[in-house]
């Protein structure tokens, strides 16, 4: 029997940096497929290729043993396969019919939409889902506006389909029923794969399950002859021997968290009495599969987002989860947000703008009454060559001109330039080459060697690994463990998934 | 090859454009003004005024005594385009500038009518109480919105009709004119009034231009000024690195409430002498339009209020020769306003017919 999907020698890069590199993927028909691995194996990069939205750069694709090039998701759907993203793409104030008519056109309206109810009802009735054609998608739980992504695809005539973390958004009941149901589609004939980082999922519910790590695919197999050990082994991958670095005198604590909670504005609880504390001179990581709270923890301790309870105690300056008065945080505490353009520069406004923001109130660019531009541009310059700051031709020009790596260093300069007492880094690297990625890696190490207090939230286990001195696994809004380096790497994998 | 934020409507496609050079911008600008006022000209001519007497209409605005009026008139809608425009820049929609200015007016008012200080500072107490006034009905909508996240556009709209009838009620009941019995109140005594200095320059516009400095250097020079470009840029960016967000949002909103005070003082001390029930008819559309048309830039403020009041002395004069509504000067107003409008929408998104 041929294959119903085979991708072979895929690569893939971004600006220079390898998403793929000679990726493998092969599934059979009627079968449920997981796709394990860490955050950034290329495992999403990789579906993204099957569903026509990237085009690689080599490799082959081939539906049911037939070579085809995709030319675009439509293109793809045409062919048979059809993917919902881990972010959905339903336009809000729009019916969940018109919705799927928008993916599935008819050539009027009037009778499309009747075609399309009537399409909707029986795709539901087959998946046992409950779904109302009439009902306004802004007013569905996240849970069904995915059974509405998947009824789309499927009312689409799509035979194989591929579902980007599925489970991630849902509670474990929500999860169970989304998988059962998914098995029962396979069992009609269609092909389903499923991106995943949950071990019990691709051994309770999946066929066959493909391993990638850092781009390439590492082994297919069976996941009922797969031990969990083997599995999670495969999917972090051998222990490097960790680079010896200078013991720091045991600091005294300079960040303490404590029992910090957060709810999201539609009740879903992020933080749930996290608790740890960082002294001077440490790097503390924080490891965990992305959406488990490192987000959330990173927003409150930035001061993007006020926490529902719980105390950030800064050494010098007291609980400030809540304080608005007297001096900012940011004169003790430096934050490297993970997403750059929505809490680290304002793109629209200069370099040097963007660089002397957080510097102005100590009166160094001039009294209130009068901003002095001439030192402002004069220390950005410094900064822009100190920080190696690529792709700058004048301090002048608008920050959003930066790419990614260089808009990093440039927030790291600033945050940088205060001697903060605390660090706060989330996803540091993220998006940046290997030249840049260690910039900023030294960066972090020399800011511990000065006797700061480091957080490093970060999806890498490589990342943290070789820079924390001691890490919190974090799962479901909590620390559920702390390593202490050199730390094992199997055990904080497992750490990670078991609770997950 | 269509860009992928192309559109497509029926034969036309849109493109975004990233970079216009600033001499087309100002030809798309020049442009689109210039069929707004041929469709206001014929607008106009249509209700009776032949286009060359309309061009020896606004010839006469600019003689001597004519321009004299003219000042008078850009004084108060210099201050309240300014007002709109420093709120504007921080993304808090000063709708309330009638009101503003109102309070401005009756605060004024308050210091004639119960002869607070000695005459030879008199003025300048009314003045600063104008601003106070001004300030104080556009804080209350400060607070709700910081404490409570109130709409401050629905806020300040809805609060200019509080003012209007607040003003009724001081009109038709204790500060009735005894003399003419008619609602509106005493006349000012003659030091009281914002009178020439000269040159037939009225001393309202004096404010008007020491506003225009002030502004001018509070919004590109002054330290609030920078936090002011971090607060409409990026909000959560800005929380984050330390700008004093809360409190630069209730200076900024408070100095848009003390120029639209001022501008009911100027009003009522330079052109009535006196609290009528209209003085402040229309000014919020004006306000908004002048901050639209000068991109928010108190300098610009200066030169686009002037024009403006030259429409308005147009108007008046239309309106006495030619019994045309004054509302057609509402109506010319807005025409230029999508005009200018369409020409942004041009200078950011490229056409294309496709045949």
């Amino acid at each position: 029997m041929s294959l119903a999907l085979e991708l072979a020698g895929i690569r893939k890069s971004f600006d220079g940096v390898v998403a793929l590199n000679d990726a493998v993927f092969r599934a059979r028909p009627g079968e449920v497929h997981a796709l394990l691995g860490e955050n950034g194996a290329g495992k999403s990069s990789l579906m993204n290729v099957a569903a026509g939205l990237y085009a690689p750069d080599a490799g082959t694709i081939a539906i049911d043993g037939a070579p085809v090039s995709l030319s675009g998701p439509a293109d793809a759907r045409q062919h048979g396969i059809g993917m919902v993203h881990q972010h959905f793409k339903l336009v809000k104030p729009f019916t969940v019919a018109e919705n799927i008519l928008l993916a599935n056109r008819r050539r009027y309206f009037r009778s499309g939409i009747q075609e399309i109810r009537k399409a909707i009802k029986a795709q539901a009735e087959e998946l046992g889902f409950d779904i109302d054609p009439e009902r306004r998608t802004d007013t569905l739980t996240v849970a069904e506006q995915q059974q509405v992504e998947i009824v789309k695809v499927l009312v689409g005539g799509v035979r194989i389909l591929i579902l980007d973390e599925p489970t991630a958004v849902l509670t474990d009941a929500e999860a169970d029923r989304l998988l059962e149901t998914i098995g029962r589609l396979a069992e009609s004939g269609t092909t389903v794969v499923f991106v995943t980082h949950k071990l019990q999922e691709v051994k309770r519910y999946a066929d066959a399950v493909t391993i990638m790590r850092g781009g390439k695919t590492v082994a297919t197999l069976d996941p009922d002859t797969a031990t969990a050990a083997e599995l999670t082994e495969l999917t972090v991958g051998q222990t490097a021997a960790l680079p010896a670095r200078s013991q720091t005198a045991e600091g005294q604590t300079r960040l303490n968290v404590g029992a910090l909670s957060y709810a999201r504005a539609d009740g879903r609880i992020m933080l749930k009495d996290t608790s740890f504390f960082v002294r001077a001179g440490e790097i503390y990581g924080i490891a965990g599969v992305s959406g488990n709270g490192q987000a959330e923890l990173a927003e409150a301790l930035i001061g993007a987002q006020e926490p529902t309870s719980g105390e950030i105690w800064i050494e010098g300056m007291g609980d400030i989860s809540h304080a608005a008065s007297g001096q900012p945080r940011s004169a003790a505490l430096a934050a490297i947000p993970a997403d750059r353009y929505a809490y680290a520069l304002a793109g629209g406004l200069s370099i040097a703008d963007n660089f002397a923001v957080a510097n102005i109130r100590s009166g160094r660019y001039g009294r209130a009454a009068f901003v002095d531009r001439a030192a402002m541009r004069r220390d950005a310059r410094t900064a822009v060559a100190d920080y190696d700051v690529q792709g700058v031709r004048s301090v002048d020009q608008k920050a959003a001109l930066l790419s990614g790596g260089n808009a990093q260093k440039l927030v790291i300069a600033r945050e940088f330039s205060r001697e903060p007492a605390v660090v706060v880094a989330h996803s540091p690297s993220r998006g940046l080459d290997a030249r840049a990625c260690a910039a900023v890696h030294e960066r972090l190490l020399a800011a511990r060697e000065r006797g700061a207090a480091i957080v490093l939230i970060s999806e890498d286990l490589d990342e943290i690994l070789s820079l924390s001195d001691r890490i919190g696994v974090m799962t479901r809004g909590r620390i559920v463990g702390e390593f202490v380096r050199p730390a094992d790497r199997q055990a904080i994998g497992r750490a990670m998934v078991d609770h997950a | 090859m269509s860009t992928p934020t192309a559109r497509r409507f029926g034969r036309i496609t849109l493109d975004m454009r990233q970079n216009l050079a600033s001499w087309k911008q100002a030809a798309f600008l020049g442009g689109s003004l210039a069929i707004g006022l041929a469709i206001s000209v014929a607008i106009l001519a249509i209700a009776g005024i032949p286009p060359l007497q309309l061009a020896s209409e606004l010839a006469g605005v600019l003689n001597a005594d004519s321009l004299r009026n003219t000042l008078v008139q850009a004084a108060p809608l210099i201050l309240v385009g300014l007002g709109a425009s420093i709120a504007f820049r921080i993304g808090f929609w000063n709708l309330g500038l009638e009101g503003q200015m109102i309070f401005g007016g009756i605060f004024a008012a308050a210091v004639s009518i119960h002869q607070i200080g000695p005459p030879s500072t008199r003025l300048i107490f009314m003045g600063l109480a104008a601003a106070v006034g001004g300030m104080f009905w556009v804080l209350v909508v400060a607070f709700l919105k910081i404490r409570f996240r109130v709409n401050e556009i629905i806020a300040t709209l809805l609060l200019n009709y509080v003012a209007q009838y607040f003003l009724f009620h001081l009109l038709y009941g204790v500060w009735q004119d005894a003399q003419t019995a008619f609602p509106q109140s005493s006349q000012f005594r003659p030091f009281e009034r914002l009178t020439d200095i000269g040159l037939g320059v009225n001393s309202g516009l004096i404010i008007a231009v020491v506003g225009v400095l002030v502004a001018g250097w509070f919004v590109h020079l002054s330290r609030a000024g920078f936090y002011m470009r971090f607060i409409s840029a990026n909000p959560a960016m800005a929380k984050v690195v330390g700008v004093p967000i809360q409190a630069t949002t209730i200076l900024v909103v408070a100095a848009s409430g003390a120029c639209a005070g001022l501008a009911g003082f100027v009003n009522v001390a330079s052109q009535e002498s006196r609290l009528t029930q209209s003085f402040a008819d229309g000014y919020v559309f004006s306000g908004v339009l002048i901050a639209f048309l000068s991109r928010n830039d108190p300098i610009v403020v200066a030169v686009v209020g002037f024009l403006i009041a030259v429409l308005f002395i147009t108007g008046q004069t239309l309106q006495v020769f030619y019994q045309i509504p004054f509302t057609m000067v509402q109506i010319i107003e807005a025409i230029i306003v999508i005009a200018v409008a369409s020409s942004e929408f041009l200078i950011r998104h490229r056409i294309h017919w496709i045949r």
